[in-house]
C-alpha cells in the first residue's frame, strides 16, 4: 500500500513543478502530466487493493503510519477509487481548460495548486483513521475548493456565491468538530476504527446521529441545505464545479456511511426521515432544474436530485437495519453506493461538457445556444450518453443503480408486509416521477443546446483532443457499468460484506439476474445497429433526400421560430404553481401594426426564498444587535482571541 | 432457459408483432361504424405500412443523426417491451425478477429519443408536440406504478409474468382492487398511445396534436418504423389489459386463447366507444385527467391496504 503514499507524493510534486516554472504552457503540461501520473499510480494501487485483497491486512508500512492514523477498509477504498477515477479525466480536461487562461495571460498557478491540494486532501479524507487528521483534511478540502471557486474573483456574483459555499462548509465543519469531540469523549480514542459499535440507545445516541447526519447532509446538499449548490456551481471554474459536484458532495455521503458504521444500527424513524428528505430533495431538485436556463445551475440542481436518489437508497438501508433484515440493507446501501459511483461519473461528464461549451460560446444560457450537433457530432454523442445515464434510462449505468434501489423497495415490501407495501409503492412512484422529470429536463437541454439551428452566430467551436479524451473516458464507464454491471456489483457487494452490514455473506445483490440484463442490453444495441443498416439498404432502394421542414406552406422559417427552453418547459412549470414559484411577464404585441412584444420568465426556489433567506436575514439582524464590541482595527480582534484563549487555558488548567 | 420456452417466447413475440396493426385497424373500423361511416378495411394498417415502406425518405435540412437513429431505437425499445409481456399463460421471452422496472424504463428510452427527434427538426410544430409529450409522460409514469406496480408490491413478485399469474379470484376486496387497477391501465393506455380523449390522431390541425405532430417531418421508412412501433405500443397496452383476465383461463390452451380474443375485441369496442362519445380534452386539462387516474390508484390502494 506504500505505493499509494508515493502516488500522493507525486501528485503534490506537480505543485512544485508549476510553482517553480510559472505560468507557461510547458510548465502546465508537465504539472498536469505529473498529476495524472500520480493519480494513475494511485488508482493502480487502490484498485487491486479494493478488488483482490483482504482489506483488513492492508496498511502503510509502520514508518508512514504512526499510531494507525490511516486505515484501508473497503468502504474507504471504494470512495478512494471513485475519487481517483474521476480525478484523472478532470485533470486531463484541466490541461486544456487552463491553457485558455494562459493564452489570455492570466496566472493559473494558484488555481492549479488549489486543484491539486483539493484532490490530494480528498483522497486523504477517505483513508484517514485519526479523527483530527480527518478534520484537517476535510477543512483543507473545503477551503481549497473555496479558493478555487474564487478564480474570477473580480466578478460580483463570484464573491457572493462563493461566500455561501464558505459559510455552509463552516457550519458543517463546526458540527463535525462537536460530533468527533463527543465521539472521542465516549470512546476515549481518536481513531475512527475504535468508534465502531457504540451504544445505540439513549439521548446521546440520537444527538450524535443527528449531528453526524446533519453535518454530512449539509455537505452533500440535501434539501433544505441545497442552496449553496446552485449558487456556487455556476461561478466556479469548470474543473472545480466538476469536482465539487462529482466528488466533494459525495464526501458527505461517505460521512453518512461512516456515521452509520459507527453505530451499525439505525432506528426506524431515522430511516423514514432520511427517505422522506431524500424523496423531497430528488423531486424538487429535478423540478427546479427544469426551470433553469443556466446550464451549470441546472446541473447543480440535478446534483440535488441525485443526492436525493442516493439518500433514498440509504433510507431503505436504514429501515432494513432497524428490522435487522440483511437483504433490505444490502439492496438499499448497495444501490446508494453504486449510484454514488455512477453519479460521480456522469455528472463530471456533464459538467466538463458544459465547460467545453462555455469556453467556446462564452455563455451558459442555453436559450442562446442551438444546433451544436452540426459543429461536433462526436461531442454531442458523449454528452448524450451522460444525459441518458443521468435520466436513469437503459442501457447505461444510471439505470443499474436505480434498478437496485427499486429492488430495495420491493424487498422491503415483501419482508416487512403490513402497511409497508403501501409506503414502498409511494416511494417507488416518487422515484419513477423523478425519472420522468429527469427525462423532460435532459431532453430539454440536449435539444435546445445541440439540436435545431443556431440561435446565435457561433464564431468558433473547437474541442481539443484532451477534452475529447477526458469525456470519452467518462462516457466509456457510463456504457460499461450499464452493459456489463456484474464486476461493479461484485465490488459493491464486497464493500458491503466487508464489515459494513454484517459478517454473514449475503448474495442479495448478486442474485439479481445481471447476466440476463447484460444480454438484453447488448441485444438492444445490436438490434439498433442492425435495423439502422437495414434501413440504409431500404433507403438505397427507394430513395432518400433532404428538404426544408414542414411550415404549413410558409417558406421563411428561421431560427427564431424554434421552440425555446422556456416554452418547452412551460407545460410542466405551469402546473405546480404553489410549489415552484414561476413568474412570467408577457407583453403581447397589440394593434394592427404591433410594434413590440416581450416575454420574460424566471423561477424562484421556494425553500430558498421563503424559508432560508428570511431566516438568515433575521439571524443577521439579531447578531447585529449583540455586536457591541465592534472595531475596524484587526489588532483588537487579535487581542480578543488571545484573551479568550488565556481564559480557556486557565479554566482548563484549574479543571484538571 | 430451456429451448422450448425460448421458442414459445419467440412465438408469443411474433404474435404481438404480427397482430399489432390488426388491432389498430379493428379499433379504427369500429370507430367508423359507430360514427356512421363505412370506414377503411380492418387490414388497412398493413397496407399503410406497406405503402410507407416503399416511399422515399425525406429528412429536414436542419436535422441531424438523431432523426436518423431515433426511429430504429423506438422500434427496438418497443419490441423489447413487447417481449416482456405474457400471451396466455406462456412465459414471455424476457422474464426475470424486476423486469417491470425495465419495462417502464425501456419505454422511457423510446420516448427520450422520440422527443429528441422531434426537437431535432427545429420547427415549433414538433417542439409543441415534444413539450406536451414530455409533460404528460411525467404524469403517466405514476399511474403505471400505482396499478401494475402496486400489484407487484402486494404480491411480492416483480416479474410481469408472475405478477399476472399471482392474480387470484378468491377475495372480494382483491377482485375490486384488480378491477379498479384495470380501469387505471385503460386510462394509461389512452394516454400513452395518444388516443382520444388525450390526443386525437385523426385531427387535421397540427396545433392540436401530440404524437402525430412529433413525426410530422418524417416519411418513408422512418415513418414506417414510427407507425409500426406505435401500433405495437397500442397492442402492448391492450395485452396489459387482457392479462388481468388470466385467472379465468389457467386450465387449458383453448380457453386462454378464446379469452384473449374475446377480451381484445371487447377492449377495441370500448376504445372505439370512448373515442366516439368523447371529444379531445383541452391541453390544459389533460394533467388533471391524469392526476385523476393517479388519485384513483392511490384511493384504490389505500382501501385495499386497510380492508385486508
Amino acid at each position: 500500500m506504500d505505493l499509494l503514499f508515493y502516488a500522493l507524493v507525486v501528485q503534490i510534486a506537480s505543485i512544485i513543478v508549476i510553482a517553480s516554472v510559472r505560468n507557461n504552457h510547458k510548465a502546465s503540461a508537465a504539472a498536469h502530466l505529473l498529476l495524472t501520473a500520480g493519480l494513475v499510480l494511485g488508482l493502480s494501487s487502490s484498485f487491486p487493493a479494493l478488488v483482490f485483497s483482504n482489506s483488513s491486512s492492508l496498511n502503510f508500512s509502520s514508518l508512514l503510519n504512526p499510531a494507525n492514523i490511516f486505515r484501508f477498509d473497503s468502504l474507504g477504498l471504494f470512495f478512494l477509487n471513485i475519487i481517483q477515477l474521476v480525478a484523472i479525466p478532470t485533470t486531463i480536461y484541466s490541461h486544456s481548460y487552463l491553457r485558455h487562461y494562459i493564452d489570455e495571460g492570466k496566472s493559473v498557478t494558484s488555481n492549479f495548486i488549489f486543484f491539486v491540494l483539493m484532490i490530494v486532501s480528498t483522497q486523504v479524507v477517505v483513508i484517514a483513521n485519526h479523527a483530527i487528521l480527518f478534520l484537517i483534511c476535510w477543512e483543507v478540502m473545503s477551503t481549497t475548493a473555496y479558493l478555487g471557486i474564487l478564480f474570477e474573483k473580480e466578478k460580483r456574483d463570484v464573491q457572493t456565491g462563493s461566500f455561501y459555499y464558505l459559510a455552509v462548509s463552516h457550519v458543517a465543519v463546526f458540527l463535525l468538530y462537536i460530533f468527533f469531540f463527543l465521539l472521542h469523549q465516549q470512546t476515549n480514542s481518536w481513531l475512527m476504527s475504535d468508534f465502531h459499535n457504540l451504544q445505540n440507545t439513549g439521548s446521546l445516541f440520537i444527538l450524535l446521529y443527528t449531528l453526524g447526519l446533519t453535518a454530512f447532509g449539509i455537505k452533500s446538499g440535501f434539501m433544505p441545505f441545497h442552496f449553496w449548490l446552485p449558487r456556487a456551481h455556476p461561478i466556479a471554474p469548470t474543473i472545480f464545479s466538476a469536482f465539487l459536484s462529482g466528488i466533494i458532495i459525495k464526501m458527505g455521503i461517505y460521512g453518512i456511511f461512516r456515521t452509520y458504521q459507527f453505530f451499525n444500527y439505525a432506528p426506524e424513524w431515522l430511516g423514514w426521515l432520511v427517505l422522506g428528505i431524500s424523496l423531497i430533495s430528488a423531486i424538487f431538485g429535478v423540478w427546479y432544474a427544469l426551470a433553469q436556463h443556466d446550464i451549470k445551475r441546472l446541473l447543480a440542481y440535478h446534483s440535488v436530485e441525485n443526492i436525493g436518489i442516493i439518500g433514498i437508497g440509504i433510507g431503505v438501508g436504514f429501515i432494513g437495519s432497524a428490522y435487522n433484515s440483511l437483504p433490505i440493507q444490502i439492496l438499499g446501501f448497495g444501490g446508494a453506493l453504486l449510484h454514488t459511483l455512477n453519479h460521480a461519473i456522469f455528472k463530471t461528464l456533464l459538467f466538463i461538457g458544459s465547460g467545453v461549451i462555455y469556453q467556446n460560446l462564452g455563455t451558459r444560457n442555453i436559450e442562446s445556444m442551438g444546433g451544436l450537433v452540426h459543429r461536433s457530432r462526436y461531442f454531442f454523442i458523449l454528452f448524450l450518453i451522460g444525459s441518458i445515464a443521468i435520466s436513469g434510462l437503459p442501457p447505461f449505468n444510471g439505470f443499474i443503480s436505480e434498478f437496485i434501489i427499486f429492488n430495495g423497495f420491493f424487498t422491503t415490501a415483501k419482508e416487512l408486509k403490513n402497511y409497508y407495501p403501501l409506503l414502498m409503492i409511494i416511494s417507488a412512484v416518487g422515484l419513477a416521477f423523478v425519472g420522468g422529470l429527469a427525462v423532460a429536463c435532459f431532453t430539454k437541454i440536449n435539444s435546445i443546446m445541440f439540436l435545431g439551428t443556431e440561435r446565435k452566430e457561433i464564431k468558433k467551436f473547437h474541442i481539443s483532443n484532451y477534452e475529447y479524451l477526458s469525456l470519452s473516458i467518462l462516457a466509456f464507464f457510463c456504457v460499461l457499468i450499464g452493459v456489463y454491471p456484474q464486476p461493479f456489483i461484485g465490488i459493491v457487494n464486497k464493500v458491503l460484506n466487508n464489515g459494513f452490514v454484517t459478517a454473514n455473506h449475503s448474495s442479495e445483490l448478486l442474485n439479481i439476474n445481471w447476466l440476463f440484463i447484460s444480454i438484453i442490453f447488448i441485444a438492444l444495441l445490436a438490434a439498433i445497429i442492425l435495423i439502422f443498416f437495414l434501413k440504409r439498404l431500404i433507403q438505397k432502394k427507394y430513395g432518400k433526400r433532404i428538404s426544408a421542414p414542414w411550415g404549413c406552406g410558409y417558406e421563411g422559417l428561421n431560427y427564431r421560430m424554434q421552440y425555446t427552453a422556456s416554452s418547452y418547459a412551460d407545460e410542466l412549470n405551469e402546473i405546480p404553481k404553489s410549489i415552484l414559484v414561476y413568474h412570467k411577464k408577457v407583453q403581447s404585441p397589440k394593434g394592427i401594426f404591433p410594434a413590440k412584444g416581450s416575454f420574460e420568465s424566471h423561477s424562484v426556489d421556494l425553500i430558498d426564498s421563503k424559508i432560508l433567506l428570511p431566516a438568515f436575514r433575521s439571524m443577521s439582524k439579531l447578531i447585529c444587535r449583540i455586536k457591541f464590541l465592534s472595531y475596524t482595527d484587526i489588532r483588537y480582534y487579535i487581542a480578543f482571541i488571545l484573551i479568550t484563549i488565556t481564559i480557556y487555558s486557565v479554566i482548563a488548567f484549574l479543571w484538571n | 432457459m430451456e429451448l422450448t420456452t425460448f421458442v414459445r417466447g419467440i412465438i408469443s413475440l411474433l404474435v404481438v408483432l404480427g397482430f399489432a396493426p390488426l388491432f389498430a385497424g379493428l379499433v379504427n373500423k369500429l370507430k367508423a361504424i359507430f360514427t356512421g361511416r363505412l370506414g377503411a378495411p380492418v387490414l388497412q394498417p398493413y397496407s399503410d405500412l406497406k405503402r410507407l415502406f416503399r416511399k422515399e425518405t425525406i429528412n429536414a435540412n436542419s436535422s441531424s443523426f438523431i432523426s436518423v437513429i431515433s426511429p430504429t431505437i423506438n422500434l427496438v425499445a418497443v419490441v423489447i417491451a413487447a417481449a416482456m409481456l405474457p400471451i396466455g399463460f406462456e412465459r414471455p421471452l424476457i422474464s426475470f425478477e424486476g423486469d417491470i422496472i425495465l419495462f417502464a424504463y425501456i419505454l422511457g428510452l423510446a420516448r427520450f429519443f422520440q422527443i429528441l427527434a422531434a426537437m431535432d427538426i427545429g420547427s415549433s410544430f414538433e417542439g409543441m408536440g415534444a413539450s406536451r409529450e414530455a409533460a404528460f409522460a411525467v404524469f403517466a409514469e405514476p399511474i403505471f406504478f400505482f396499478t401494475l406496480g402496486s400489484i407487484a408490491f402486494i404480491s411480492g413478485l416483480t416479474s410481469i409474468y408472475e405478477i399476472y399469474h399471482s392474480i387470484r379470484l378468491d377475495n372480494v376486496t382483491y377482485i375490486v382492487f384488480i378491477i379498479v387497477c384495470s380501469i387505471s391501465v385503460f386510462i394509461l393506455a389512452v394516454t400513452e398511445c395518444s388516443r382520444m380523449p388525450v390526443d386525437d390522431p385523426k385531427t387535421h390541425l397540427e396545433l392540436t396534436m401530440i404524437h402525430e405532430v412529433m413525426i410530422l417531418d418524417n416519411s418513408g421508412v422512418d415513418l414506417f418504423l414510427y407507425q409500426y412501433s406505435s401500433y405495437i405500443k397500442l397492442f402492448i397496452y391492450a395485452i396489459l389489459e387482457t392479462s388481468f383476465f388470466y385467472p379465468f383461463g389457467t386450465r387449458s390452451y383453448t380457453v386462454a386463447i378464446v379469452i384473449f380474443v374475446v377480451v381484445i375485441t371487447t377492449l377495441s369496442i370500448s376504445l372505439a366507444i370512448v373515442e366516439t362519445i368523447t371529444s379531445r380534452f383541452k391541453m390544459k386539462s389533460i394533467p388533471h385527467y391524469l392526476l385523476f387516474a393517479t388519485a384513483i390508484g392511490i384511493l384504490n390502494l389505500l382501501i385495499y391496504t386497510f380492508t385486508v
